[in-house]
């Protein structure tokens, strides 16, 4: 199973267990169904971090008080923020699957969510190359919800990105990104490599979670 | 005046405010539009330099003027739009030397929401939003109004209908396109176009996202559709990023050298966008100065359009799918009355994956409030399908209705040759766009000749003139007459088909299965008659796209006629069936081995073995007794597997599929016996208001349907009192909620608040990512949810308590 087929059946809750057969099939069909309906943008740009105190910062106009965003970009002198949206074309295509053929519908929901991440996972390697040549290291992606980072940003954050307009990406008026197959995030980027930095899952506490990463690379 | 000059003498717009802005010290986030009274220095000194430059339409600073993106706490909406226009008015006085007429646009950019039914501002609220904006900016004096960087065609259609209704200002509308041609949003060329043609904006084009050389093929595409004046405003080439700075490269000698290509294409108006400046203007105007517009035809394709697709019609015959129509259908009818829109949105979704290109949409009863059913249905049916739209019925606020809140260029079914029809129509249409269905009977019946209804078809199309409607936006339908009753029928039906073709040129429609009526074997007759119909000029049949002989017609005469190139799609849909049995196209071979019991066909979830095992058995015995000796038992199992961890979600719900399949089997065989299920009990579910993320509650619902519960859906989004409302009139015992975000749990707690003042009766079961057991303690939940099974083992302790 290649990476993002292992990352769907994890968010589809199998834990450690075996997948059979039937949802496999239903995995990849699912995936080739989303290369036609997922678009892939992205939108970023680059500002200015300071820090007030270890959970107090500013990221260019936009004042942050987050304890774990603050250990996260400790020792950074700027960050990216940045959006990322599939595109209403997902949300179409998982309610019209929620008409027909809920089954479908939770396994589509999983596959996109894997494709978002592995597009990022793939956009942020070029991303991290060319800062790497000019001396700079990237943080572990920290998007707002994470731990004490509220997502009360996610509206500020898109408008300084001019996501609307740029990705088709917007906010409700409860915080939640449409469409809904889409990601807000900073990423910190600092002069010297700092440790032992994981990714996703080990950030967060709840360790008995069902979806939880059960290895680290 | 603006109006005498566009189209007939070559206009500049102006160029980019935003990055010139910031290189005078705006800051990313900050709202550009308080520049307008907070430096009004800075944004007139850069009108200025446009208007010296040779702008002739100068923007004002209000690109995100509007109540639901501009939130300031020292200024007013309106104050800034007063001073916005007063600015771009002070740098023409400054700025324009040699006395010509000069106008000011106010600037209306998107909302930055995404509208419903993805995302959450309604359609009206974004209308009211630009409806304040515009009247501001043409209280202020703004000449005219320029709608702009548009990605999605609904928000624009309330842009337009804003400033159309609320004002006299001429409207020009530019939008992004990608370098495909596609909106963000999905829409291609062709619809955009039609649909801006037919809400009748002065000039449409497009703007931003690209530079002028990657605009030049979807511009080609624009010219080839568009009949109106055309803008074109491109960015300073494709972004570029410095140390994550976002820059433009193309200087403005290339600049001005590829809008000359562009000129040379036909357009009428240029400008720039994103990082073109003074200079960049300044070079068009040097190079271009005032040539001439080279001339242009209008266009004669008859388009109907979705927010996503445009099907034109007049080339390869259409399928128009008829089945969401209550005419002679028991479920159908019950489904409406029932506000069941799962299943009429199921009989779209059927007719699509069959080959329809365009769905009927009638959903009138004598006992439901159309109005209100029409919108819900094309609401609803525009998020699950891309199909344009037939709007069909006989109730012209229902027809009005639908039409506003339809996102793109509707067929509109019907209007006839009798006055009264035609004059209530034809504004409708002339105001909101669409292509309009023309039946040819009037005042005196349906002619029982060919040239008379060819003439009644004349004569609407005369009407439809007055009203600025063009006949490409006629399709006429001369009607079928049953053929048993009418000897001639069908001859004269063809001859008038043949006739409007050869006489008027029009696009043609017919609702083809009227023909055989009182036959037996009806489909045989049908088939014939729609290829004798489509040989005779046929441009859309009305037809049900699950009627295999219908779609044998269709797919042969697309195949002899070389509209199915190299007849790929005939062998596409027949290349597996041998000869010509009878058998239908994707009818499932026979089961092979030894067939699965109902038991297991439903534990491993596969729906086509649940089907024939449950017809098997139902030969032999009782329906009720078969549900309780294996449906059951099937799915207890299951649902203790998933409890267990041994099955997983997607299994869970497959077996769910199979299992209402096999109930739907067995009530068939009940209701023939004249038995009736028993009595159901209501559920209400809903996704809680400010979510927008329905999945979970979707498990839940097909899960409940499975144990035989009646789930009142009421979707995402709910505001408390509709659940109330719908709980106290339903009398509605239990009711399920779900949250996705902590952000939303509050409007959970008031929810329940609400329903324990006005339904203390009823219980409460929450479930959602959110949510775990000491949080719906806190808001007063009954009972929590940690998994889609819990709430249906909980609903069976509910009612079994009674």
């Amino acid at each position: 199973m290649d990476g993002r087929t292992l990352e769907a059946v994890r968010y589809l809750g199998y834990g450690n267990h075996a997948i059979d057969d039937r949802t496999l099939d239903l995995v990849s069909s699912s995936f080739k169904e989303l290369e036609q309906a997922a678009g892939r943008r992205i939108v970023y740009r680059i500002f200015d971090v300071s820090f007030e105190d270890a959970d107090r910062m500013k990221i260019g106009t936009m004042n942050i008080v987050s304890q774990k965003l603050g250990i996260n970009l400790k020792g950074c002198e700027r960050a990216a923020l940045l959006g990322a949206t599939l595109g209403a074309g997902v949300d179409r295509l998982l309610r019209r699957y929620s008409l027909t053929d809920m089954a479908r519908a939770v396994v589509l929901q999983a596959c996109a969510a894997a494709l978002l991440e592995e597009y990022l996972d793939g956009w942020q390697e070029e991303f991290r190359k060319i800062w790497k040549e000019g001396g700079s290291y990237l943080r572990p992606r920290f998007s707002p919800g994470y731990g004490d980072f509220s997502i009360g940003h996610q509206e500020e954050i898109l408008r300084m990105l001019d996501a609307p307009k740029k990705i088709g990406l917007s906010v409700t008026d409860g915080n939640m990104l449409t469409p809904s197959k889409s990601v807000t995030a900073v990423i910190g980027l600092s002069r010297s490599l700092a440790p032992c930095h994981q990714k996703g899952c080990a950030e967060c506490g709840k360790a008995d979670c069902v979806y939880r990463r059960r290895t680290f690379a | 005046m603006f109006l005498e000059r566009l189209g007939k003498e070559l206009l500049y717009y102006d160029g980019g405010m935003g990055t010139l802005l910031q290189s005078r010290g705006l800051k990313p986030g900050e709202l550009p539009e308080t520049w307008n009274l907070r430096h009004p220095e800075a944004v007139t000194d850069i009108h200025r330099q446009y208007y010296e430059a040779g702008s002739d339409i100068v923007l004002t600073n209000t690109f995100g003027a509007n109540a639901l993106k501009f939130h300031d706490s020292e200024y007013q909406l309106k104050e800034v739009v007063e001073a916005a226009v007063q600015n771009v008015r002070e740098a023409a006085s400054l700025g324009v030397q040699d006395g010509r007429e000069v106008y000011a646009a106010l600037d209306v950019g998107p909302t930055g929401k995404l509208l419903k039914p993805l995302g959450d501002l309604g359609f009206e609220e974004a209308y009211e939003a630009f409806r304040e904006v515009m009247q501001y900016g043409e209280e202020a004096g703004a000449d005219l109004i320029h709608i702009e960087t548009m990605s999605d065609t609904y928000e624009v259609k309330a842009a337009v209908l804003a400033a159309k209704e609320n004002t006299s200002l001429p409207v020009t509308v530019t939008m992004i396109f990608d370098e495909r041609g596609k909106l963000l949003t999905g829409g291609d060329v062709p619809s955009v176009v039609a649909m801006l043609e037919g809400l009748r904006v002065d000039a449409l084009g497009i703007n931003c996202g690209l530079g002028p050389v990657q605009m030049l093929p979807v511009l080609k595409q624009i010219m080839e559709y568009a009949s109106i004046p055309v803008i074109v405003k491109p960015n300073a080439g494709l972004p570029k990023q410095r140390d994550g700075e976002v820059y433009y490269d193309v200087d403005p000698e290339e600049f001005a050298e590829t809008m000359e290509k562009i000129l040379d294409m036909g357009v009428s108006a240029i400008g720039g966008c994103c990082g073109t400046t003074p200079a960049h203007i300044r070079a068009m105007a040097d190079m271009a100065a005032r040539r001439q517009l080279r001339p242009r035809n209008p266009k004669e394709h008859t388009i109907v359009s979705s927010y996503g697709q445009a099907v034109i019609l007049g080339r390869k015959p259409v399928i128009i799918g008829e089945r969401i129509n209550p005419t002679g259908k028991k479920r159908f009818r019950q489904a409406l009355k029932e506000h069941d829109l799962d299943y009429i949105l199921k009989e779209g979704v059927t007719q699509q994956d069959l080959g329809a290109h365009i769905l009927d949409v009638n959903v009138g009863l004598p006992d439901i409030d159309e109005v209100r059913m029409m919108q819900d249905v094309v609401t609803e049916l525009q998020s699950v399908t891309s199909l344009p739209l037939q709007i069909d019925t006989v109730d012209i606020r229902a027809m009005e209705a639908a039409m506003r809140i339809y996102n793109g260029k509707p067929m509109i079914n019907s209007v006839n040759g009798k006055k009264e029809s035609m004059d209530a129509v034809f504004p409708l249409a002339a105001h909101y766009g669409g292509t309009v269905v023309a039946l040819t009977l009037d005042e005196e019946g349906i002619p029982t000749t060919a040239e008379g209804r060819i003439r009644i078809a004349g004569n609407i199309i005369e009407e439809a003139k007055k009203y600025g409607i063009q006949k490409k936006d006629i399709v006429v339908d001369v009607l079928t007459m049953t053929v048993s009753s009418e000897p001639l029928g069908a001859r004269v039906t063809l001859d008038a088909l043949k006739g409007v073709r050869e006489r008027y040129g029009v696009c043609t429609v017919l609702g083809v299965s009227n023909i055989s009526f009182g036959l037996p074997c009806r489909p045989v007759i049908n088939g014939n008659f729609y290829t004798m119909a489509m040989l005779n000029g046929l441009s859309a049949g009305i037809i049900n796209p699950s009627s295999e002989d219908m779609m044998r017609s269709y797919y042969s005469f697309c195949a002899l006629m070389n509209y199915d190139v190299n007849c790929e799609e005939y062998v596409r849909r027949y290349g597996n069936q041998a000869g010509t049995s009878g058998v239908p196209a994707g009818a499932r071979a026979p089961l092979e081995g030894t067939p699965l019991t109902l038991k297991e066909a439903i534990e491993k979830g596969l729906k086509e073995e649940a089907h024939h095992a449950a017809a098997e058995l139902s030969k032999t015995r009782e329906p009720l007794d078969i549900i309780n000796t294996y449906l059951v038992p099937a799915l207890d199992n299951v649902g203790k597997g998933f409890e267990k961890g041994s099955i997983f979600l997607p299994q869970l719900l497959m077996s769910a599929d199979a299992a209402r399949i096999a109930f739907s089997v067995l009530k068939d065989v009940l209701a023939k016996k004249g038995g009736r299920a028993a009595r159901k009990e209501k559920i209400i579910l809903a996704t809680v208001k400010g979510d927008i993320h329905d999945i979970g509650k979707n498990i839940v619902k097909v899960l409940l349907e499975n144990y035989g519960f009646d789930v009142i859906d009421l979707g995402k989004d709910v505001p408390p009192e509709t659940i109330v409302d719908c709980a106290k009139r339903e009398d509605v015992k239990l009711i399920g909620l779900s949250a996705l975000m902590t952000t939303t749990v509050v409007s959970m707690e008031e929810t329940i608040r609400q329903l324990r003042k006005e339904k203390p009766d009823c219980k409460v079961m929450v479930g959602g990512a959110v949510l775990n057991q000491e949080y719906a303690d806190m808001i007063g939940a009954d009972f929590y949810g940690k998994d889609a099974m819990q709430s249906v083992y909980y609903a069976q302790k509910i009612f079994s308590l009674k």
